[in-house]
């Protein structure tokens, strides 16, 4: 070792890291073990992105949304933005997909419990910062979605009351709300999550990932799984080096995941803002993609389900999530002597991915719209009908239903797209009583008798219009 | 006991000292907001003859908030009058999670833009996941002036 080389050792103690930590060997992993340095690599972009946002950002509500805006202007403002929101959406998908293969090679059997656990509350760490990051925009999408938490604590028995108003940080959202997400999003939040992940990190270099080794074999103690880690390390075949070789493996799929990153960024640019926080006015609010799941499960849920649903799921899914290392103590690892495992893994990810497509193609609930439905091109209406299809608005029949394929999906049906026609006395019946479990107002006793007969002869005309996908 | 286990003893005390002297406090402070909350805070709407009989009307309430501040202090309501002796102040948030219900004059029920939760013009679930009817406000006429009672609602809605 050099004279210089000597000096920089002796004063910043280099050597013992690298010995143990990057010469030291580790158990052969498949390429897709990255996911956890690309949590890291992306914890790290909105660790470093993060603060610079924060030099321009006024944690208050009269001046947040405009500071969001004046960030934007800055110069490769929007781009720091961008990359803040894409690498938070990008690390909630990763973090499912983190979760769920731990699930698929038994991740979290002994001796890894401690890391897992630790795994585990940075789950729901991510999973609240997802939600605490976008209310800062203080446009109207985040003060609904404040609202949407907020009534999920509100129906916790005994304590909602309490619980809500410590979020919200009193009785009205204001003010002390956002200062109370804000800290929770800079301070409190990456303060946990660094030191979390950390020791998360600590473990993993203790104990070691599940390797292919270690999935062949039953393995029915502790130290069965000690002795085995040792030989795998020591196995030339079995192992590599932690540095070069498993990190490039790992920094391989981190670095790709940062690419698409980037490239989003680049394409789709910072997030557009909503119109300003408000209370007052008509706002169509939705979640982020990365919630988009959970949006399509509650929307699914009947009543008597719903209020219970959303304190009891987040419960158990953390109940189940900490007691899944002690409940399973089989002594298989992988997903081949373990079906239960490998079916819940498979079932939750087509679930989060179908639950996000069906949310995309949402027609659940309704939007006022007095606004007549075109006449498709070649349709001549008699005059009683024409009337019928003013009316048909005027009645608010077009906040829900569309008319061969004009307006967004609703809850109605497409007039165009019934299953079965309807007579005119069926329409007239149905109108003026819907049957039970149909979303529908009653219009006896609010329409006359010439103008319900109007609307059928409207609706009779519509059933026949084109039933093109594009719409007229 | 020997010195050491002394040292030992006296070192776990302090820390725990430390800890609590700086947790507990900050832990009081973050919990301020539990603090009175009781008492009603009577807002007035409006003129009561502003509001037509057998109609739902729009209507927005400054809410409390500090001196300093500018932005998001009024709250939209919709005001309900069944008939000339009696009117409803709804909360505009939907029962389910709290998305802003919009009023369709057409239709005459409430639309939730969430999940598909709508509401008749009492109040009433017709469809979607919400499983209580709306919240009301408390009212009170005061020299022909509608007022409602912003704490008569939970703190969420």
């Amino acid at each position: 070792m050099s004279k210089w080389r000597q000096w920089l050792e002796d004063r910043f103690g280099w050597l013992p890291f690298k010995r143990s930590f990057l010469d030291r060997r580790v158990g052969k992993t498949p390429w897709y073990y990255g996911d956890g340095s690309t949590l890291l690599l992306l914890l790290g972009v909105l660790v470093m992105t993060g603060p610079f946002l924060s030099l321009g950002y006024a944690p208050t509500p009269d001046q947040a949304y405009q500071s969001i805006l004046d960030i934007t202007r800055q110069p490769l403002g929007w781009f720091v933005r961008a990359l803040h929101y894409w690498a938070a959406g990008l690390m909630v998908v990763m973090l499912f997909f983190h979760l769920l293969r731990q699930i698929w090679v038994g991740g979290y059997k002994f001796p890894r419990e401690g890391t897992w656990l630790i795994g585990v509350a940075m789950f729901f760490i991510v999973l609240t910062m997802s939600l605490l990051g976008y209310s800062l925009r203080w446009d109207e999408r985040a003060v609904y979605g404040i609202k949407v938490a907020l009534y999920h604590f509100a129906q916790v028995p005994l304590i909602g009351n309490a619980l809500t108003l410590f979020v919200q940080g009193g009785p009205e959202l204001g003010v002390r709300t956002l200062t109370r997400f804000y800290a929770a999003h800079v301070a409190f939040g990456p303060l946990a999550l660094l030191a979390l992940a950390g020791f998360h990190l600590y473990l993993v270099v203790v104990h070691g990932v599940t390797s292919r080794s270690e999935q062949d074999r039953p393995i029915h103690t502790t130290q069965e799984q000690k002795e085995l880690h040792h030989a795998i390390k020591q196995h030339p075949e079995q192992s590599e080096p932690f540095f070069p070789d498993a990190m490039a493996k790992s920094g391989a799929m981190a670095l790709t995941i940062f690419g698409v990153v980037v490239a989003l960024a680049l394409i789709l640019r910072n997030r557009p803002l909503y119109p300003e926080a408000n209370l007052v006015l008509a706002s169509e609010p939705a979640e982020e993609w990365w919630w988009s799941w959970y949006s399509a499960l509650i929307a699914l849920l009947p009543p008597n389900v719903a209020t219970w649903f959303y304190w009891v799921f987040p419960l158990t899914l953390f109940v189940v999530l900490v007691a899944l290392p002690f409940a399973d103590r089989s002594p298989y690892r992988g997903y081949r002597k373990r079906p239960i495992a490998a079916a819940v893994v498979v079932i939750a990810a087509i679930a989060l991915v179908s639950l996000t497509a069906l949310r995309q193609l949402s027609p659940w609930g309704g939007w006022p719209n007095a606004e007549p439905p075109p006449v498709p091109a070649g349709f001549e209406l008699a005059p009683e009908v024409e009337e019928g299809r003013l009316l048909f608005a005027q009645y608010g029949c077009t906040s829900c239903h569309q008319v061969a394929g004009w307006g967004p999906p609703r809850v109605g049906t497409d007039l165009a797209r019934m299953e079965e026609r309807y007579s005119a006395q069926e329409l007239r019946h149905y109108i003026l009583r819907p049957p039970d479990g149909v979303a529908m107002p009653p219009y006896e006793g609010r329409m006359s008798e010439s103008e319900l007969r109007r609307i059928v002869a409207f609706v009779l005309v519509a059933q026949t219009f084109p039933r093109s996908e594009e719409g007229p | 006991m020997t010195r050491r286990e002394m040292l030992k003893r006296m070192l776990q005390l302090g820390g725990a000292a430390v800890a609590a002297i700086v947790g507990l406090p900050a832990l009081i402070l973050s919990l301020a907001p539990l603090r009175g909350q009781r008492q009603a805070v009577w807002r007035k709407i409006g003129n009561l003859s502003a509001f037509p009989v057998g109609g739902v009307q729009k209507s927005s309430v400054p809410l409390p908030h500090p001196d300093w501040a500018e932005a998001l202090i009024d709250q939209g309501v919709y005001v309900w009058r069944p008939n000339p002796s009696e009117v409803v102040v709804y909360s505009r948030s939907c029962t389910d999670l709290g998305c802003p219900l919009n009023w369709d004059p057409g239709g005459e029920v409430f639309l939730c833009p969430c999940h598909g939760g709508i509401f008749a013009k009492d109040g009433e679930r017709m469809a979607g996941p919400p499983k209580h009817p709306m919240l009301r406000y408390q009212t009170r006429i005061r020299e022909g002036q509608l007022e409602i009672d912003l704490r008569s609602v939970p703190p969420e809605a």
